[in-house]
């Protein structure tokens, strides 16, 4: 009887335990689930405030903010073109520099590097990527830029440049001819004039007047100084998650290191490689502080690279504090646009991604 | 049996009236970060049969099928003394050419390792390697070694999916296709079915036992019964040395050491 009794109890304290334990998963459920609407709750919320900040902009110029390079507080006039076009661009030098890069460090150290010296050139690149941003603009403004100036900048625009053109008519128009082009004129076919005119919108890139050390080309490098640190620590990261078999097997068909990590480590590793990438890419297109000390903040269209520009976050932050009415209105404007490229370029950045698995067979 | 009369342990050249020596090995000694990890081995593996190589764990026998195709070299501070001879050449030799003794010495590791590609590349990525071949040749090839490795009727209408979706006795022979595409001459099987279940292993010993008219083969097992069901020649290795290493019928049945004989029985180990 008293046996009967004591599993009664012991019966009806394991139901409250359960039903306490139930409770308590069902609010520790609800607590994870806050906390993930909230990122979405902030995300929202600022596209939002600045999809709201910038709506006098965009009323007042439609469609024509996206497509015109004209700012002209005096009378009033803004457009996107030019900032938009400046963080694009230095963007994609950046990862056009710091890809390959961090993929060579990031090999070197997980694959290539002896033991001893792998952990402290790791901590050392952790570092740089914790160096504020600041730092690397002063040391752009102070250092970079005029190294850049008085030796990178001549020798591109000596090697690379179009040298003074020369107005050639031609068909119903004028065009700008090299002077071996105009040499060769009575020569040229159609080809040669097409392979002539992209030579020159290539040489048109590495151009310029401006004898100053900011420009796209500095801000690109500058940045790609700063996503290299980002870029490469997680591709070394991922690159250790490689099982040790895959690439034994590989070594024992006969590849060789090279081989290895092109064809085995880079695969297997691939969306993560790519998501860093975009993690460095998201944090360039963002980037103000050191962008806006070495871009030199000109509001206007250049083709050339070595030409000052402005980027998005820039130009926010150059004006914001003296801004008013329309013009503040419009950097708000600005800021909604950042959002959109940066989803833009997460987008595809997916689709990439997709298109190889299916490629792969998966 | 001149050369075994110095020095070498004449049980281990005992197996070699057998068949002809594809591997000579003679005092190989193996340092691992300054560890002695093998002690002075002698063996002579014959052609075209399969050897087993049996052992507690920690015995060395994976580590001494590591050096064959000299797989350990990818790691710093690994060390292989002596001489191991594959018809006639020193492999160990510096001037020994790697792609040449891979092309040779094919391996099949533990867990199954298919590369993250497709079916089809998977085996024709080690061809590639080695020889520029058409595209015809290389359907060829690549369906001839998933043949052999008896895989094709389960694999020929998904030679295009990714390999990481083919069940884990389906990706180990796949394993085994990609290292006979290569046309090797040994095949090292590094306890090939550990992480396989009981018909997927029965399977791959099948395998085992076709494929030995082509090529020498030396597994290396945890499992005595697979030892006993699919080699014809076992070595019994203890503690970095060749304990004993005869005819597998001789091994399970009258072994002459002690040690083998207390290890068969499962008296340690």
């Amino acid at each position: 009887m008293q046996a009967d009794q004591g599993a009664n109890a012991l019966a009806i304290a394991q139901e409250q335990r359960a039903l306490k334990d139930a409770n308590h998963d069902l609010l520790f459920s609800w607590l994870l689930k806050a906390c993930a609407l909230l990122v979405l709750a902030c995300l929202l919320g600022a596209a939002g405030a600045t999809l709201w900040g910038g709506r006098h902009a965009f009323g007042a110029f439609g469609w024509h903010f996206l497509g015109s390079d004209a700012w002209d507080p005096g009378n009033d006039i803004y457009g996107a073109l030019v900032p938009v076009y400046g963080t694009i661009a230095t963007s994609l030098i950046a990862l056009l520099i710091a890809v390959p890069v961090s993929f060579g460090i990031a090999l070197y150290l997980s694959e290539v590097a002896p033991p001893w010296l792998r952990t402290p050139v790791a901590s050392a690149i952790e570092l740089l990527a914790g160096i504020p941003s600041i730092i690397y603009g002063m040391w752009g403004l102070f250092v970079f830029a005029p190294f850049f100036a008085d030796h990178i900048k001549p020798w591109l625009t000596d090697h690379l440049g179009n040298p003074p053109p020369v107005q050639v008519p031609w068909g119903d128009g004028v065009i700008p001819f090299t002077p071996w082009a105009v040499e060769h004129v009575s020569v040229i076919g159609p080809v040669a004039h097409l392979l002539h005119k992209l030579t020159w919108a290539f040489g048109q890139l590495f151009t310029s007047d401006s004898p100053f050390g900011a420009s796209i080309l500095t801000a690109g490098i500058v940045l790609a100084v700063m996503i290299i640190p980002f870029i490469s620590s997680v591709m070394r990261e991922v690159f250790q998650t490689v099982p040790t078999r895959l690439k034994e097997s590989a070594y024992a068909l006969g590849s060789s290191t090279w081989e290895v990590s092109w064809d085995i480590v880079l695969p297997y590793t691939r969306s993560a490689v790519v998501g860093g990438v975009f993690l460095g890419l998201g944090r360039a297109l963002g980037e103000t502080m050191a962008v806006t000390f070495v871009l030199g903040n000109a509001m206007s269209l250049s083709p050339s690279l070595l030409d000052p520009g402005a980027s998005i976050a820039s130009t926010i932050a150059n004006q914001f504090s003296e801004a008013a009415g329309l013009q503040k209105s419009s950097l708000m404007a600005l800021a909604f646009l950042l959002f959109v490229v940066t989803f833009f370029v997460l987008l595809i950045a997916r689709l990439m991604l997709r298109r190889l698995a299916l490629k792969e067979g998966r | 049996m001149i050369e075994s009369a110095a020095g070498v342990n004449p049980q281990s050249t005992a197996a070699a009236a057998l068949a002809p020596c594809k591997l000579q090995v003679r005092d190989l000694h193996f340092y691992y970060n300054g560890f002695h990890a093998l002690k002075g081995i002698d063996m002579d593996i014959p052609e075209k049969k399969v050897t087993a190589i049996i052992g507690p764990s920690g015995c060395g026998k994976s580590t001494l099928l590591r050096i064959f195709n000299r797989i350990y070299a990818i790691y710093p501070k690994l060390e292989a003394k002596g001489a191991i001879t594959l018809d006639g050449e020193n492999i160990l030799d510096p001037g020994y050419s790697m792609n040449r003794l891979r092309s040779k010495v094919g391996m099949v590791f533990q867990k199954p390792v298919p590369f993250p590609m497709t079916i089809f590349e998977n085996v024709a990525y080690g061809i590639r390697h080695h020889e520029k071949l058409s595209r015809t040749d290389m359907d060829i090839r690549v369906e001839q070694a998933l043949r052999s490795a008896a895989l094709w009727d389960e694999v020929k209408d998904k030679l295009k999916q990714n390999a990481l979706g083919l069940s884990g006795g389906q990706q180990q022979r796949l394993c085994i296709a990609r290292a006979i595409a290569l046309r090797p001459e040994v095949l090292l099987l590094d306890e090939p079915t550990s992480a396989l279940d009981p018909i997927a292993t029965g399977r791959i010993e099948q395998l085992v036992e076709e494929l030995k008219n082509e090529y020498t083969i030396v597994i290396v097992t945890h499992n005595m019964q697979q030892a006993a069901r699919c080699s014809d020649l076992t070595a019994f290795m203890y503690l970095g040395e060749l304990i004993e290493f005869d005819q597998t019928e001789k091994i399970f049945t009258k072994p002459s050491k002690k040690q083998t004989e207390d290890y068969i029985t499962g008296r340690f180990g």
